[in-house]
């Protein structure tokens, strides 16, 4: 829709209209005077005169070619863009309304739009990346749990895929438990359309993971194969007991057959290296700690999240030898490194990992220095999808609050970087690793190769 | 050799080599080019106070001069490269004065090299500075100066050169950038290079296009360059090194800059430049190099050494805020990465666009072996 006012720089009837534009008020000759022509094209200017006045009180028809200096030609420009058919003329009349005169910059206008589109369509391939929203005004009524759960993960207080969705799962079991069934209505039927804006209330604060998405699936397939004649109370009990049944199964003891199978692999002397902070790899370091093993642990870390301070105080304090580096440091210490040990997101069907940003590169890295790479993902992660590349789907980090993740030796002025013209900000959130960078992806039923990642629905017995 | 020291190099220079030397080894010259400009204007003091009979009297003069400022900061490999390459001049000038002919070397041996040179339609020498031919009486007893005072003016001249060229490397460099960016390419680049910056910037006039800066940490230079670029009208991206791996399948070009090119086509940058050249291979994308000529250094093992990739302050990682964890924590901070040659695509410098394996020739042609241990 964009290009399109730019096409008739010289609309039909340009040559005519121009040297009546350059006189504001054209030659008031009586309308019976005046050609057909001259009379649809006078009606034509008044009508694009009208919808000029329009958009001006709304000039936010701008929509994402924000990044240009607003004038008053882009406005009307796009509120005539609404209007196929008629883009000659209010191109050359509207700017003349807001009566600035502006007559040199309405024949710009379509040269403009021109360039407008090019200079932001390096900047288009990124819109999509999901902006973090502020947490709108709730719409209906939420349960407060699910206000206080929304408002730490738009802030980045819960962050981990398996903290989130044991987060959001415990939210559920407590708006359950509080859920009255309305009269002539089944719990199996009702709850269903009871929980679902609160879902999209969790969705609009921070986008929902692999992991919640999965859980909420399987908690609404629960829910509506719940028999219609028990009780509600009996009802509600045995979803709660469900929903925990899936935590413990799913997640702890998913996570320690993980941990034992992946203790199997460090053997004494091993550097491991790992990349920010995933709670399934702290798992396994500490259990490898308490079988009794020597080894010791580089941590690299990378802003926007700057996690792998936290793994790093957790792992020191057990009394494990750490080395912390960033991540442009990870060429100078990988030749050290004797094994990989990765967290993921989500896994898919062609066996790419959907990770941390940064995975991607500590992976390429071990795989060219023939380090081994191991993925340490519980089964409920995975995701039939397949991902190609970082971009399809991805999440932007907040810019706002840079101090923390800013060493104090940089002076906070040098800190104050924002968006600008011609400058944007990205903090993308998750990167895609592919599966030539893997060695073995280790889960609760068996350490798989990344090409067969997609038999893991078989080797569950198909409860995905 | 040993007997001409810096005993006799005349005090007045001495303070300007003293004065330089410590400023390299406080760090308080920043940047390759800043330390190669300062060295030739004292390499220019000391030849011009200098007082020699004879040829090797003054190359001694100047190598011990140059082993000084190489002691001092032994990471700043672009001091070396130009006692090297002012070494170079040198012996040109006094060979085309004192010979009268264009041969660039007196001794004529059959290598390799030589060969592969003598093929070359490449500038061998530079054009004779004087005209008429000096009548140089080396080691004249009467009148031990005579040497000095003939060829002094010469010499003072191929210095300029090297002063010259050193001043216009980033126009030289940016020459034919536009003939390297198309329109609508992206381009990502890593940290804060100024060549790289002339290079965009002077794109930008002729093509519009889309700039990746990869703030690289701890230092985060690529913020100042995202800013120079923007404020110079081209849409730029500021992205966590993170991210490089996963916006590299839409990038076009990476555009790198180097601290040191090594004689085997590898080179030093600034650290995450080896995740964002291997990150390209990876994916197929062209890898471009824009350094000036002053950074090819004849040396090529360094990279074994472990200390080669200088060092920073590891508290610009982790810092004392963190108290209980800096006791029982490693912090590594490398400054530079080692990036191999099979990584690199081009160097583009102001003498022309090179591909990594014909560095080394570049090296034979623009120093002496002589030189390569000063």
């Amino acid at each position: 829709m964009a290009p399109a006012p730019s096409l008739p720089v010289h609309p039909p009837n340009g040559p005519t209209q121009a040297p009546a534009d350059a006189s504001a008020p054209p030659q008031q000759r009586s309308q019976k005077q005046m050609t057909k022509a001259e009379r649809r094209e006078l009606q034509e200017a008044q009508r694009a005169a009208k919808a000029a006045a329009k958009a001006n009180a709304a000039p936010n028809g701008a929509g994402g070619q924000s990044k240009q200096p607003p004038k008053a030609a882009p406005p009307p420009l796009t509120a005539a863009a609404r209007k196929p058919g008629k883009l000659a003329d209010p191109v050359l009349k509207a700017p003349s309304t807001p009566g600035t005169g502006r007559q040199a910059h309405a024949r710009g206008a379509p040269p403009v739009a021109e360039s407008g589109p090019p200079n932001a369509r390096g900047l288009r391939i990124f819109s999509h990346f999901g902006l973090p929203k502020p947490v709108s005004v709730a719409k209906g009524d939420i349960h407060p749990t699910i206000l206080r759960l929304a408002l730490q993960f738009s802030n980045f207080k819960i962050t981990g895929a398996n903290a989130r969705c044991i987060a959001t799962l415990n939210a559920f079991k407590t708006v359950i438990q509080e859920y009255v069934t309305p009269p002539n209505n089944t719990l199996s039927r009702h709850l269903m359309t009871h929980l679902n804006p609160q879902i999209s209330h969790l969705v609009a604060a921070r986008p929902m993971s692999v992991t919640m998405g999965n859980a909420i699936r399987q908690l609404k397939l629960e829910i509506s194969r719940m028999d219609i004649d028990l009780p509600e109370q009996d009802a509600k009990d045995a979803l709660c007991q469900k929903i925990d049944n899936y935590i413990r199964d799913r997640i702890i003891i998913a996570d320690q057959v993980i941990e034992e199978t992946a203790t199997r692999k460090i053997k004494d002397g091993d550097v491991i290296l790992t990349f920010a902070r995933s709670s399934v790899v702290q798992k396994v370091i500490l259990g490898a700690m308490e079988e009794g093993r020597q080894f010791s642990v580089i941590v690299v870390d990378s802003r926007p999240m700057l996690e792998g301070k936290r793994l790093l105080s957790v792992l020191s304090s057990a009394g494990i030898q750490c080395t912390y580096v960033l991540l442009p440091a990870l060429g100078s210490v990988i030749s050290e490194v004797s094994l990989v040990l990765l967290g993921a997101h989500s896994i898919h069907a062609n066996g790419a990992v959907y990770s941390r940003a940064g995975t991607a590169l500590a992976a390429m890295m071990a795989k060219r220095h023939s380090v081994p790479v191991i993925v340490c993902c519980e089964t409920y992660k995975y995701s039939d999808t397949v991902q190609l590349d970082s971009f399809t789907k991805n999440e932007l980090a907040p810019t706002t609050d840079n101090f923390s993740s800013f060493p104090l030796v940089k002076s906070r002025d040098a800190l104050l970087i924002q968006n600008q013209i011609n400058l944007e900000i990205l903090n993308p959130l998750y990167d895609l690793t592919p599966p030539t960078s893997i060695t073995a992806v280790v889960t609760e039923v068996g350490v798989i190769p990344p090409n067969s990642i997609s038999s893991i629905p078989v080797a569950l017995g198909r409860l995905l | 050799m040993s007997t001409v020291d810096i005993a006799t190099t005349p005090s007045g220079s001495q303070r300007s080599v003293e004065t330089l030397v410590s400023k390299l080894r406080r760090r308080q010259v920043v940047g390759s080019r800043d330390a190669a400009l300062e060295t030739v204007l004292v390499l220019r003091q000391v030849v011009s106070k200098a007082r020699f009979s004879n040829i090797d009297q003054l190359v001694a003069i100047i190598r011990s001069v140059g082993r000084r400022l190489v002691d001092a900061q032994p990471k700043e490999h672009s001091v070396g490269n130009t006692v090297r390459k002012v070494l170079h001049h040198i012996r040109e000038e006094y060979n085309t004065a004192s010979k009268g002919t264009a041969a660039s070397s007196s001794k004529v041996t059959y290598t390799i090299s030589n060969f592969v040179l003598q093929g070359q339609p490449r500038k061998q020498t530079v054009a004779p500075k004087s005209e008429a031919i000096i009548t140089l009486k080396e080691n004249d007893p009467d009148d031990p100066d005579s040497f000095s005072r003939a060829l002094k003016p010469v010499l003072m001249e191929a210095i300029q050169d090297v002063l010259d060229e050193l001043e216009t490397v980033y126009d030289n460099v940016s020459k034919n950038a536009k003939d390297h960016i198309h329109s609508d390419e992206i381009i990502l680049t890593i940290g804060h290079s100024r060549t790289v910056e002339s290079f965009l910037k002077q794109a930008a006039h002729y093509r519009s296009y889309t700039v990746i800066v990869a703030e690289t940490g701890p230092s985060y230079k690529g913020h100042e360059m995202a800013q120079s670029l923007s404020a110079a009208g081209i849409s730029t991206f500021l992205v966590p090194d993170s991210s490089i791996y996963a916006i590299m399948s839409r990038v076009n070009k990476v555009i790198i800059g180097a601290h040191a090119i090594l004689a085997n086509g590898g080179m030093f940058a600034i650290t995450g430049s080896l995740l964002a050249a291997t990150a390209a291979r990876v994916h197929s994308t062209p890898v471009v190099v824009c350094a000036g000529q002053f950074k090819f250094t004849p040396l090529w093992n360094l990279y074994h050494d472990f200390g080669a990739l200088d060092f920073a302050d590891p508290s610009s990682v982790l810092g004392f805020e963190e108290g209980s964890l800096v006791d029982n924590v490693d912090v590594l901070n490398p400054y530079y990465d080692y990036v191999g040659p099979e990584l690199v695509d081009v160097f583009i410098t102001n003498d022309g666009d090179h591909p990594p394996s014909s560095v080394y020739r570049l090296i034979k042609e623009s120093y002496d072996d002589d030189d390569h241990e000063l």
